[in-house]
């Protein structure tokens, strides 16, 4: 009898498992966003932009004086400079984002020609490979500045990435970025999941775990660390080497997928970068 | 085969333009010495553990500068440090694998709620 | 440094002498050595880095993801028992985020063996 009860207890498990393993985006993004409601009752959605100053009040002063004087104003200024100032063709990037510059809220996106996942790096440098100019680089340097620039202008904009019904590719790729998400990776066997859901809101030595909730939307961010503005795949680098586990390519399918799959968790938030970071 | 007329065709020309004595020396042992094709098997053997192990998105973060620091103590001669290196980068070539195949199919944490 | 540990240990032999000697042998002869070694390779972040998520007598600026490491002669029947919780947690909880140091050899098994006589005497 007991045995029996055993076994049915770890077939409903399995089911319980197999059901997650293969939930829809939405039913994914609702038990995401419920996880951190719970665990933080008393913070609002609005707040989750915010990274981990929406849970940890004694970095969020330091926080707020360093929003004072934005570290990252005068990159959006070259940025600006950026958008502005023609190719050597004689275009400039309005000519390839005709809604530009507040363009931040439609990426990343599935291209359906391509069959990949495009960020808003990647559609700037096609951009720029089209009209004869050097690609950027996708860590460090002036694609911050244009991003910057282009985060700036989007603010407000809200969170809103679309997995198309009629490309079954798109999925994959979601599916890709989510089973990146939760597996363990690296000498010191972690997942995203592990720091940023898991233990969220409890210290590692005397840092703060942030929520994973509204990890998108204030890139670039300028982090103290660093010392100026630095992209999301830069920043993913990172956790992926804290942990002893090899980076992947910046703008890699990897790391797109991630992108796809971490940003759509985020939908509904509002965009607020370039954001500042300790 | 053609690899090795080449070889054979630049160690002449080094030993005929001279002067390159350390690069002789050390292309000397390679070829005779047992011990050094010994370790450079075992790189090899690391890297073909790292690339496995790549192959499944399992790679670690130091397992390249392992090996890369391994190929240095070789041409060196210090075959004491290149043994140990090549050993640890396959043992984390191949605890790199078995962890990223273990996980094949995606689990979900129980602590997230559907 | 070794005279003076010399000495501490002929003048504390001294007192042990005088008092109870049946304790003597044991806490001399491997044991503080192998305690204090187990706490510097516990202590120290490129090796097991125990402090990021539990606090721990006598460790600075610990984290609090797991719980604190103390009485633990309380909670593990054995050492061998405490060996097997740091060398794989996996094993006893899949879903834990403390790292497998020995199934990953972050630490070596003679690291590991340290550590446990370090936090078996907390
Ligand atoms: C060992 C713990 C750990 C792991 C594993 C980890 N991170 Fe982090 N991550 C941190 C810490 C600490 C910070 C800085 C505090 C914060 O914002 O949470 C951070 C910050 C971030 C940020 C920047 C947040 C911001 O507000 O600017 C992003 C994005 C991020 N992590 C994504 C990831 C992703 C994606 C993964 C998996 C590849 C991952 N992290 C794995 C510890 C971790
Ligand atoms: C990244 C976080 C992390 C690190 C680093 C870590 N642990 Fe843990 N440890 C945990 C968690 C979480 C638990 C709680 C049990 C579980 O998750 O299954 C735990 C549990 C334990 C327990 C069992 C405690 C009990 O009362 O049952 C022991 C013993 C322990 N850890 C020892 C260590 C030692 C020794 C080190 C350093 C070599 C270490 N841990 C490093 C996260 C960590």
């Amino acid at each position: 009898m007991k045995h029996l009860l055993k076994k049915i207890a770890m077939l409903a498990v399995a089911g319980g498992i197999a059901a997650s393993a293969q939930a829809s985006p939405e039913a994914d993004r609702e038990a995401f966003q419920n996880f951190y409601k719970n665990r933080f009752a008393s913070v609002p959605m609005e707040e989750y932009p915010n990274g981990v100053y929406s849970i940890d009040p004694v970095g969020r002063e330091n926080w707020e004086a360093i929003e004072e004087f934005p570290p990252y104003e005068p990159f959006i200024d070259e940025g600006q400079a950026m958008w502005e100032k023609p190719f050597a063709n004689g275009k400039t990037y309005k000519d390839c984002f005709a809604d530009g510059p507040a363009i931040a809220g439609i990426y990343p996106l599935w291209d359906k020609k391509n069959g990949m996942v495009i960020t808003l790096p990647l559609a700037l440098n096609k951009c720029r490979e089209a009209n004869g100019e050097k690609p950027l680089k996708y860590k460090k340097g002036s694609i911050n500045d244009i991003l910057s620039y282009i985060a700036y202008e989007s603010r407000g904009q809200k969170t809103n990435v679309i997995i198309p019904k009629d490309d079954p590719r798109a999925l994959a790729a979601y599916e890709k970025g989510k089973k990146f998400y939760y597996t363990r990776r690296g000498q010191l066997n972690f997942s995203c999941a592990n720091c940023h859901l898991q233990n969220a809101g409890m210290n590692i030595r005397a840092d703060r775990l942030g929520p994973a909730l509204g990890h998108t939307t204030h890139f670039p961010v300028y982090r103290s660390k660093w010392g100026t503005v630095g992209t999301l795949h830069r920043r993913v680098t990172g956790c992926n080497k804290q942990v002893r586990a090899k980076p992947f390519k910046a703008q890699g399918e990897q790391y797109r997928n991630l992108e796809y799959f971490l940003t759509y968790m985020s939908n509904g938030l509002e965009l607020n970068g370039p954001g500042a970071r300790k | 085969m053609q690899n090795k007329m080449i070889g054979y065709v630049m160690i002449l020309a080094m030993l005929l333009f001279g002067g390159l004595s350390t690069v002789q020396a050390a292309d000397g042992a390679k070829a005779t010495n047992p011990e050094a094709a010994k370790v450079e098997k075992m790189i090899a053997d690391a890297d073909k553990a790292r690339k496995k192990a790549a192959s499944v998105e399992g790679e670690w973060r130091d397992v390249g500068k392992m090996l890369k620091k391994a190929k240095a103590a070789l041409a060196k001669g210090d075959y004491k440090t290149a043994k140990k290196l090549a050993a640890k980068a396959k043992s984390q070539g191949e605890m790199g694998y078995k962890q990223a195949v273990a996980q094949k199919d995606l689990k979900m944490p129980s602590y997230l709620k559907y | 440094m070794t005279i003076s540990t010399k000495l501490l240990g002929i003048a504390s032999a001294g007192v042990l002498l005088a008092g109870q000697l049946a304790l003597a042998p044991v806490a001399s002869a491997s044991g503080p050595s192998m305690v204090e070694e187990g706490k510097n390779i516990a202590f120290t972040r490129k090796k097991g880095n125990c402090l990021a998520c539990h606090v721990m007598a006598g460790g600075k600026a610990a984290g609090n993801i797991a719980p604190p490491l103390g009485a633990m002669q309380s909670r593990f029947k054995s050492k061998a028992e405490l060996k097997a919780q740091i060398a794989d947690a996996t094993v006893k909880n899949p879903e834990t985020s403390m790292p497998p140091f020995g199934r990953h050899k972050i630490l070596s098994d003679a690291e590991i063996d340290k550590v446990v006589e370090f936090v078996w005497s907390l």
